[in-house]
């Protein structure tokens, strides 16, 4: 299966990590590793522009930042959800899962 | 995941401009560590993870960047929000604190506002006075006022007034000014028929309109060519307010006709809003400065108004070309003057020579009360500047001292807020704030008060309350009150603030409200020592300026003013011959006397403050009379001395048979006989005038003297028979039973009646004629009362606070003292003799600061000395009677304290 380039889908990275942060507060680093491992490797996030959108949502306060300790005792800066998160989160999976039914509905037209 | 959970240990994201960059380093780094071991784990040599992480990660550099200004946009933002909730509840705070205490928060916000009004109002007419340039005048900077200067008798006398001649003189010799024009208001008639009224009319050159930033809002101003001697060209452009509210700002009305005095001027266009020229009356047109001249008939056929030296009947504005220097522009000036002086005494052999004259002229300031003339009421008013300034800090004493008394009372609330960790610059954020909120609102109350207070000042001081000057929307009366609210406020604040740096937590928690008073009391003295001292100085000026209204109004005139109406003709486009003009003022001066309420009236040539004339004399024996000072003169009917109720001292007065033809006679005023024949009779003697070879007239009487051109000063004066000196011209006065005000209509409709064609009559009581004279002291006199009032009741607030504050405190000890069988007359007097120890510093100290400062308020005075004991003696008394009374009321409830209580209580 080819990799999927991200850029093609504006604020799709913005609902992954959304997503991701879901089940909890987590470092980018995690963040990165968790969409990797799910995804297998398919879809080419360039962790930069992960980064970028993690400072982006805790500066319109989706979601907060705050520092702690890592699995391996490192200071490490978590991120978690804020309500405007959530909402974020579902609004947005809701508009995503319409069109890509709307787009695979188009593409199995025969 | 429930690992990191346990594992977590929060602490604040450090929000400085270091702590961003260290934050976003740290987190990159992380990742970096975690990627390269995770890739280590999988099998990847250190290069390869390392590689293999940064080509994952893209630009770092960038990305680095980018986060940082993230961060940095969200750190501000955070900030703001931050700042604001908690101004917003501290705001919600303070608003809660004083609704709680109404009283307290209407106290201080009244006081405030009485201050910051007071100050709103003088501000808002000093302003206009001195500060303030013309509205949409161009390059205020290099725009002056003319003076003219000759010496004469040795004193020079500086004058903004000039004849046309010497303005073309000024205009034609100088190259500073790249504007020049003539500038003067007249008050002719407007309109027709019962329209017909008196109103300002700007008369001027066309540089007007180059001086000023404006366009016509419809038609166009006049020209050049539209002012040119002898006639010019009778065009008028009108005020924006007078075409709106007489002409219903219809376009229609170019082209029409309006009258202007006895002339037809034909409307050429309208000037926008609220231009003014450099009038300070409302104005309601302009007309070229040749037709306005021409058309009232100014000079004669012999000396024609564009060519002679002889009368001075404008003011003159320029403008200085840019890069000019003044010091330039009056060299420039000056240089002109004395050509112009040359060509006039080529034109006049006997005016005085070059040499003693010593003319000058010079650019001053355009507003007329920063020049060299400047009038009473501008000083009084920049005094009232200053007493103002006083009330404000009064009120600022006062409002501090109850902020403090109200800190003290929290201070236990206060202690236990440090307790509970509140920090100290937020619980200081908190106090500032709730005295800002106070001064804001007090700075309201003062818009308010400026608002009403300055329609009366303005109406007092200006003469113009109908110019548009709203407190509300001036934004710089608004810019003045944001800046006194704001220092007020801090001011204020700051007291309260000190109070709780010094309160000691641990020390306040423990102790009851009984200890730690005296220390605070003694800053609460200062304020009170502070408040009555300034007090006194107000109350001393109002003393003063009190006596000089009195002194003035009593002062004897040599007529009386009360009961005088003086009567004006205004001929309209009517020449009648002298013969003619005579006749009628006759019929005139018989038809007032039937008027009921009229006793006696006289005609007069001159009218004493509005008008007077100054022959040269000539006494043989005499070198030259004119050395010897200014003799003025007037000419009246046989009943002149007595409608006018001027005594004769010695001789006769004017009769009936003092005739034209018959020999002429005169009279004269007291000062004048002695300054002419100092060691012998007046009576009897020969002056001639106009030249030396005018028919004697042979001096019959001795009148007293006569105040007639300045208050403070008599006059050297003389009478003739009017019907042997100008029967053709002059007016009327008339005596009336009782004030002569009330029966100015009565007086107006009897003589209009004979008035021919359009021609009419004005009738001004001669108080108001003599009002403006009188104007800046009693404007002194009011404002200094009002003020010191306020200023002594707020200082009596003050006071009986802190007695009423300081005998709650000691309820404990009074309580003991009445135990150990103190009588009630003995609290009483321990509490106002307190009262009394806190005043009387404040006495003293105000006496000795009204004596000093008494030297500069002196020139305005008139006849009291600065330093009028009775005015001393009675302030004094005054606030010792004020601070018995502030402290007697909480005395008499410390006298009522049962022991057994007050003892129990804490």
């Amino acid at each position: 299966m080819p990799a999927i380039d991200l850029d093609l889908l504006q604020g799709t990275l913005d609902l992954l990590i959304l997503k991701t942060l879901k089940w909890g507060p987590r470092h980018g680093y995690a963040v990165a590793s968790w969409i990797r491992e799910t995804t297998n490797d398919r879809l080419q996030i360039e962790e930069g522009a992960l980064y970028t959108a993690l400072h982006r949502m805790e500066k319109r306060g989706w979601i907060e930042a705050e520092w702690g300790l890592s699995e391996n005792n490192r200071k490490a800066k978590f991120y978690q959800l804020t309500t405007a998160g959530r909402k974020q989160l579902r609004a947005k999976t809701a508009v995503w899962t319409e069109y890509a039914d709307a787009v695979s509905a188009i593409l199995q037209t025969v | 995941m429930s690992r990191f959970n346990d594992l977590r240990r929060f602490v604040r994201v450090d929000r400085g401009a270091a702590g961003i960059e260290r934050a976003v380093d740290d987190e990159l780094q992380f990742h970096f560590d975690m990627t390269v071991r995770d890739l280590m784990t999988k099998g990847m040599s250190p290069d390869e993870a390392r590689r293999e992480a940064e080509r994952r990660f893209g630009d770092v550099k960038r990305t680095r960047e980018r986060l940082e200004t993230i961060d940095r946009a969200r750190a501000g933002h955070e900030r703001r929000v931050e700042w604001w909730s908690a101004f917003a509840q501290d705001l919600r705070y303070a608003v809660r604190g004083l609704r709680l205490k109404p009283g307290f928060a209407i106290a201080v916000i009244l006081t405030l506002g009485l201050g910051i009004g007071a100050n709103a109002t003088m501000f808002s007419i000093v302003d206009r006075l001195l500060f303030r340039p013309p509205a949409f005048l161009v390059a205020p900077d290099r725009a002056t006022r003319l003076y003219v200067a000759r010496t004469f008798r040795g004193k020079e006398n500086v004058q903004s007034y000039m004849g046309h001649r010497r303005f073309l003189d000024l205009k034609e010799n100088t190259t500073s000014f790249d504007a020049m024009t003539p500038f003067y208001v007249n008050k002719p008639a407007v309109g027709t028929g019962d329209a017909t009224k008196e109103m300002h009319v700007g008369i001027s050159g066309a540089d007007l309109w180059r001086m000023f930033d404006v366009k016509p809002v419809i038609g166009r101003f006049f020209t050049a060519g539209e002012d040119l001697p002898p006639d010019g060209t009778r065009v008028a452009v009108l005020s924006y307010a007078f075409w709106q509210t007489q002409f219903g700002g219809r376009p229609s009305v170019l082209g029409t006709l309006i009258d202007i005095g006895p002339a037809k001027y034909t409307i050429i266009g309208v000037a926008p809003e609220g231009f003014n020229g450099f009038a300070r009356d409302p104005l309601v047109a302009f007309v070229p400065h040749a037709a306005f001249t021409a058309a009232n008939g100014f000079g004669d056929p012999k000396n024609p108004w564009y060519s002679t030296y002889n009368m001075t009947w404008f003011e003159s504005f320029a403008r200085r070309k840019p890069g000019v220097s003044l010091e330039t522009a009056n060299a420039d000036l000056t240089r002109a003057m004395v050509l112009s002086y040359k060509k006039q005494i080529e034109v006049n052999p006997r005016s005085p020579s070059l040499a003693l004259t010593k003319p000058r002229a010079f650019a001053g300031p355009v507003l007329a009360d920063r020049g060299p003339n400047e009038g009473n009421d501008a000083k009084v008013a920049t005094w009232l500047v200053g007493v103002a300034a006083i009330v404000l800090l009064i009120a600022c004493a006062n409002v501090a001292n109850l902020l403090l008394a109200r800190a003290l009372r929290r201070r236990r609330e206060i202690a236990v807020r440090i307790a509970l960790g509140v920090s100290r610059s937020r619980l200081l954020m908190q106090l500032v704030t709730e005295s800002i909120l106070l001064a804001a609102l007090g700075g309201i109350a003062g818009l308010a008060i400026a608002q009403w207070g300055g329609k009366v000042m303005r109406s007092a001081l200006l003469q113009d309350a109908n110019i548009d000057s709203n407190a509300f929307t001036d934004p710089r009366v608004l810019g003045v009150v944001a800046v006194l609210a704001l220092t007020a406020g801090l001011l204020t604040g700051i007291v309260p603030v000190f109070q709780t740096r010094r309160s000691d937590v641990s020390a306040a928690l423990k102790a009851g409200a009984r200890e730690g008073m005296v220390h605070h009391s003694r800053l609460r003295s200062g304020l009170l020592i502070a408040q009555a001292a300034l007090s006194v100085v107000l109350l001393v000026g109002a003393g003063l300026f009190l006596r000089s209204l009195v002194n003035v109004q009593n002062v004897r005139m040599g007529y009386d003013a009360d009961r005088l109406l003086y009567v004006e003709l205004n001929s309209r486009g009517i020449k009648a011959d002298s013969v003619h003009d005579n006749l009628l003022r006759e019929r005139l001066l018989e038809q007032v006397k039937a008027v009921p309420g009229v006793s006696n009236a006289t005609r007069a040539l001159t009218v004493p403050f509005w008008m007077t004339w100054q022959p040269a004399l000539f006494v043989a024996g005499i070198d030259t009379v004119g050395k010897l000072g200014d003799f003025t003169l007037q000419a009246g009917s046989p009943a002149y001395f007595a409608a006018m109720g001027t005594k004769l001292l010695r001789g006769r007065g004017i009769t009936a048979d003092d005739r034209e033809h018959a020999p002429f006679v005169m009279i004269v005023g007291q000062s004048m006989a002695q300054k002419l024949w100092p060691n012998e009779d007046a009576i009897g003697k020969c002056v001639r005038i106009g030249a030396d070879t005018m028919p004697c007239r042979t001096i019959v009487g001795i009148a007293e003297d006569v105040r007639r051109g300045s208050l403070s000063e008599t006059e050297m004066h003389f009478y003739l028979p009017i019907a042997q000196f100008h029967p053709q011209q002059g007016g009327l006065f008339v005596r009336t039973n009782g004030a002569a005000e009330p029966k100015s209509d009565a007086v107006r409709r009897a003589l209009q009646q004979l008035m021919p064609g359009v021609s009419y009559v004005t009738v001004t009581p001669m108080s108001t004629i003599i009002a403006p004279e009188i104007r800046s002291w009693r404007i002194g006199a009011i404002m200094f009362a009002v003020f010191g009032a306020l200023a002594l009741v707020l200082a009596a607030i003050g006071l009986y606070s802190v007695i009423a504050y300081n005998v709650t405190q000691r309820t404990h000890e009074m309580g003991v003292r009445v135990a150990l069988g103190a009588q009630a007359r003995d609290v009483i007097q321990l509490i106002v003799r307190e009262g009394l120890r806190i005043v009387l510093p404040g006495v003293v100290l105000g006496a000795i600061i009204a004596l000093v400062a008494g030297k500069w308020i002196a020139p305005l005075l008139f006849d009291v000395s600065p330093k009028d004991p009775p005015v001393l003696v009675s302030v004094i008394l005054v606030l010792i009677a004020v601070a018995v009374v502030a402290s007697w009321v909480p005395a008499m409830r410390a006298a009522r304290v049962d022991p057994n209580e007050a003892l129990r209580a804490d």
